[in-house]
C-alpha cells in the first residue's frame, strides 16, 4: 500500500444480541485501505463481510474498536454526523440494488442530492450526467422494474457517486447478476477507481471475479481477517 | 432536505396509496365538518339573538316591577329571589300614577303598563285562545313591534288590532297581506259580581245562570307582524299574537288579573300593574332612569344588564358544541396515526434506502410530518366544505318545516371567515400532532435492518 490510508479500522468488533445470546459477527479486525485502492473483501457466507462494510459505511456502529475515514472518527459519530458521512463521505451499493421502485432512474440518482439540499435544477443536471457516465442516459425516465438487473446496479452506482464521495463501498454488487453483467459491473467499479481515484471496497464471495481488478484482497473467516494479499 | 422536496415526497407517497389517503382524509373531513357545523350553529344562534336584541330596541327597554314581589309571570315558588328585589318597597304600587311618574323621569321616552288578558280570537272561521296584549300606539309604531303588512294603529283609541302572522296561519289564513282590513273577533270573559251579590247561586249551579260573562268585539286588522323565534315582535316586552291599543282595550270587559299572583299584590285595595315597560331615549339613560325608578320603590330589570350573562351562556354552549365535534376529530386523528404507522411498515425498506444515501432523522421526520399534515390540510378544507353544505341543508329542511308553522326564514348557522380558517388550522394541527409518533418511529428505523427487509 503506497498511498496514504483513507480508512483505518482498529480492533473492530461487532456483536449482535439475539434474545439473550451474544453472536459475534466481527472480532478484532484491523484494516488500512489506502486512498485510490480497490480492495476486495472475500469470504464465505456469514464470515462478517457485510458487517464490516456496514461499519465502514456508517450504517452500523461497532461494539468495540475504531474506524477512521479520511481523518474523521466515524466510530464516534452521533446519528446526525453519521447521516452526513453517509451523504458525502461514502457511497454504497448493494446486492439487491435498493432503488426506490416508484421513482425513475433519474429520481433515484437525485436522492442523495435531495438530502444535500441541492436545488432541483442542479440535481437534475448532476443526476443526468452521472447516468450518462454509467451508460444509462437513455433510461433516465424508466423506473427500476423496467430496468434489467445490470442497469439497476448501474443506477445504484450513479446514485452512490451523486455527492462525490472519496469512498465507494459495494456489498456483493454482483450477487443478483449473471456472470457477463457481473463482469461489466466490476469493470465499471474498476474504471471509476482508476479514472476518479475513487477508493473502492467491494465485498464478494467470488474471489475470481475481482482478482482481475482488485489491488488488495482481504479474506475473512468467522469474523476475523485470516489473510490479506496485495496484488499490485 | 428542503421543505418543497419533503412536500413532493409526501404527495408522491400519498398518491401511491390513494385509496387509503382518501379514506383517512374523509375521516378528517367528517370530523372537521361536524366541528364546523356545531360551531357555526352556536355562532348562528348567538348572532340571531344578538341581532334580534339590537333590532327590537330591547337594550333600551327597562322593565319595572312592583317592589318586594316576584317577577310578574311564572310560578313564584320556583324562582330564586333576584338581588334586585331587595331594593323595592313592599308598599309601592305600580298604578297609573306611578306610570305617569316614570314618564316624567328625564331620559324616558314612554312607559306603558304590561297588560294582558285572555281571550278567544276568531278569524276566518278559526278560533284560538290567546293572551291579548295592550300596547300603546306609540310603541306599536316602533321596532319593538315591527308591523310588516298593513300599518300600526294610529292612536290609542283606534278600533283596530295588530296580529302576528303565525296566529293568522294557525287560524287558517296563509296570506298575511290579505288579512289586513278584515275583521277579527275578540271574545273576552269576565266575572259578573252582580250574580254573586244577588246570591242566586242556585241558578249558577243549575246552569241557568253564570258567573262568567262573555264579551265579544269585532275589530279590523290594521297590521300584521312577522314573529321570529328570536325577537322582532316575538320576544321581550311585546311578544303576544294580538296587540290592541289601550283606549280600545278599555271597551272590552275582562278579568282584572292575568294570574292568581296578582291577588297577592293587592295593597290597601289598590291593584297595580304586574309590570311596566319603559322605553328609554338611549342606552346611556339606562343607569340614571334605573336609579330614579328604584327610588320610587320599584324593582327594575334591564336586558342590557343580562346580555353579558347571555354572552357567557353562549360561550358555554359553543364549548359544549365544540366538545361534541371534538369526538369526531379524535377518531379522525387515530385514523391518521393508523395510516401513518401502516405507511412506515410498507415503506420500511424505502426509509432504510433514504438513510443509506444520507437522510438524517430530521429528514425522515419531515417527510412523515408533511404527509400527515397534507392529510389534515386536505381533510380540513374538505371538512369546511362539508360542514357548510350540511349546515345549509339542515337550515333548509328546518326552515321548510318552520315555514309550515308560519315562521319566517332564519339562518340558524353563521359562517364567519375565522371558522373556516380556524377549522383548517386546527385540522392541520391535529394531523401534525397525530404524525408525531409515526414520524419519530420512522426516524428510529435502523437502516441495516430496513435494507434487509423484504
Amino acid at each position: 500500500m503506497n498511498a496514504p490510508p483513507l480508512i483505518r479500522a482498529r480492533s473492530l468488533a461487532k456483536t449482535y444480541l439475539v434474545g439473550n445470546v451474544r453472536i459475534p459477527a466481527l472480532e478484532d479486525v484491523t484494516l488500512e485501505v489506502g486512498e485510490g485502492r480497490f480492495v476486495a473483501v472475500t469470504g464465505a457466507s456469514g464470515s462478517g463481510k457485510s458487517t464490516l462494510l456496514n461499519l465502514l459505511g456508517g450504517l452500523d456502529t461497532p461494539s468495540a474498536g475504531t474506524i477512521e475515514v479520511g481523518g474523521a472518527l466515524v466510530s464516534a459519530m452521533d446519528r446526525e454526523a453519521l447521516a452526513r458521512y453517509r451523504r458525502f463521505g461514502a457511497g454504497m451499493i448493494f446486492q439487491s440494488f435498493n432503488l426506490i421502485p416508484a421513482r425513475t432512474a433519474l429520481e433515484n440518482v437525485e436522492l442523495p442530492l435531495v438530502f444535500a439540499n441541492i436545488d432541483k435544477k442542479e440535481r437534475k443536471r448532476r443526476a443526468a450526467e452521472l447516468l450518462a457516465k454509467v451508460g444509462l442516459a437513455h433510461r433516465a425516465n424508466h423506473r427500476p422494474p423496467e430496468l434489467s438487473g445490470g442497469e439497476q446496479q448501474r443506477v445504484a452506482v450513479a446514485r452512490a457517486l451523486a455527492n462525490g464521495p472519496r469512498l465507494l463501498l459495494a456489498d456483493e454488487p454482483t450477487g443478483n447478476l449473471d456472470s457477463r453483467t457481473s463482469r461489466e459491473i466490476v469493470g465499471l467499479l474498476a474504471e471509476l477507481n482508476r479514472g476518479r481515484q475513487l477508493t473502492v471496497v467491494m465485498v464478494s464471495h467470488e474471489e475470481s471475479l475481482v482478482r482481475e481488478y482488485a489491488h488488495d484482497i482481504v479474506r475473512l473467516r468467522d469474523g476475523r481477517i485470516v489473510a490479506t494479499e496485495s496484488l499490485s | 432536505m428542503r421543505f418543497a422536496d419533503a412536500v413532493e415526497f409526501a404527495l408522491a407517497s400519498l398518491r401511491k396509496r390513494s385509496l387509503r389517503t382518501f379514506l383517512t382524509a374523509t375521516g378528517v373531513m367528517i370530523g372537521i365538518g361536524a366541528l364546523v357545523s356545531m360551531i357555526s350553529f352556536g355562532k348562528g344562534m348567538q348572532k340571531n339573538v344578538s341581532d334580534a336584541f339590537k333590532s327590537s330596541d330591547l337594550f333600551s327597554t327597562l322593565m319595572v316591577m312592583p317592589g318586594g314581589t316576584e317577577v310578574p309571570s311564572g310560578d313564584p315558588a320556583d324562582r330564586p329571589r333576584p338581588p334586585l328585589k331587595k331594593e323595592g318597597r313592599m308598599d309601592a304600587v305600580l298604578d297609573d300614577a306611578a306610570v305617569a311618574g316614570i314618564c316624567r323621569i328625564p331620559g324616558v321616552r314612554t312607559a306603558y303598563p304590561d297588560i294582558n288578558f285572555p281571550a278567544l280570537i276568531g278569524f276566518g272561521g278559526g278560533e284560538e285562545f290567546r293572551l291579548v296584549q295592550v300596547v300603546p300606539a306609540a310603541i306599536a309604531a316602533t321596532k319593538a313591534v315591527q308591523v310588516k303588512w298593513g300599518r300600526p294603529y294610529a292612536s290609542d283609541d283606534e278600533a283596530g288590532v295588530v296580529v302576528s302572522r303565525s296566529l293568522l296561519r294557525r287560524l287558517g289564513t296563509a296570506e298575511p297581506a290579505a288579512a289586513v282590513g278584515k275583521t277579527l273577533r275578540i271574545t273576552s270573559v269576565s266575572i259578573d259580581l252582580g250574580q254573586l251579590a244577588s246570591l242566586d247561586l242556585a241558578a249558577v249551579f243549575s246552569g241557568k245562570g253564570s258567573l262568567v260573562v262573555r264579551d265579544a268585539h269585532d275589530f279590523p286588522i290594521v297590521g300584521v307582524t312577522e314573529i321570529t323565534p328570536f325577537g322582532g315582535g316575538g320576544a321581550g316586552p311585546v311578544g303576544n299574537a294580538v296587540l290592541i291599543p289601550p283606549g280600545t282595550a278599555r271597551r272590552i270587559k275582562r278579568l282584572p288579573i292575568t294570574s292568581i299572583w296578582d291577588l297577592f299584590r293587592l295593597r290597601e285595595g289598590r291593584l297595580g300593574y304586574s309590570a311596566v315597560s319603559v322605553k328609554l331615549g338611549s342606552l346611556r339613560d339606562l343607569e340614571p332612569v334605573k336609579s330614579r325608578v328604584r327610588e320610587m320603590g320599584f324593582t327594575t330589570f334591564a336586558l342590557a344588564d343580562q346580555f353579558d350573562e347571555i354572552t357567557r351562556g353562549f360561550y358555554v354552549m359553543d364549548m359544549i358544541l365544540a366538545a361534541v365535534g371534538m369526538i369526531a376529530i379524535v377518531v379522525a386523528a387515530l385514523g391518521i396515526v393508523n395510516t401513518m404507522v401502516m405507511s412506515i411498515l410498507e415503506r420500511f425498506r424505502e426509509i432504510g434506502v433514504m438513510k443509506a444515501v444520507g437522510a438524517d432523522d430530521k429528514d425522515i421526520k419531515r417527510v412523515f410530518f408533511v404527509e400527515s399534515g397534507a392529510i389534515g390540510l386536505v381533510g380540513g378544507a374538505a371538512g369546511c366544505a362539508l360542514g357548510w353544505v350540511v349546515s345549509l341543508l339542515i337550515n333548509r329542511v328546518v326552515n321548510i318545516y318552520l315555514a309550515r308553522q308560519g315562521m319566517p326564514y332564519i339562518d340558524y348557522f353563521a359562517f364567519p371567515l375565522w371558522i373556516f380558517l380556524g377549522a383548517v388550522g386546527f385540522s392541520l394541527l391535529v394531523s401534525l400532532v397525530s404524525g408525531i409518533y409515526p414520524a419519530r418511529r420512522a426516524a428510529r428505523v435502523d437502516p441495516v435492518v430496513a435494507l434487509r427487509h423484504d
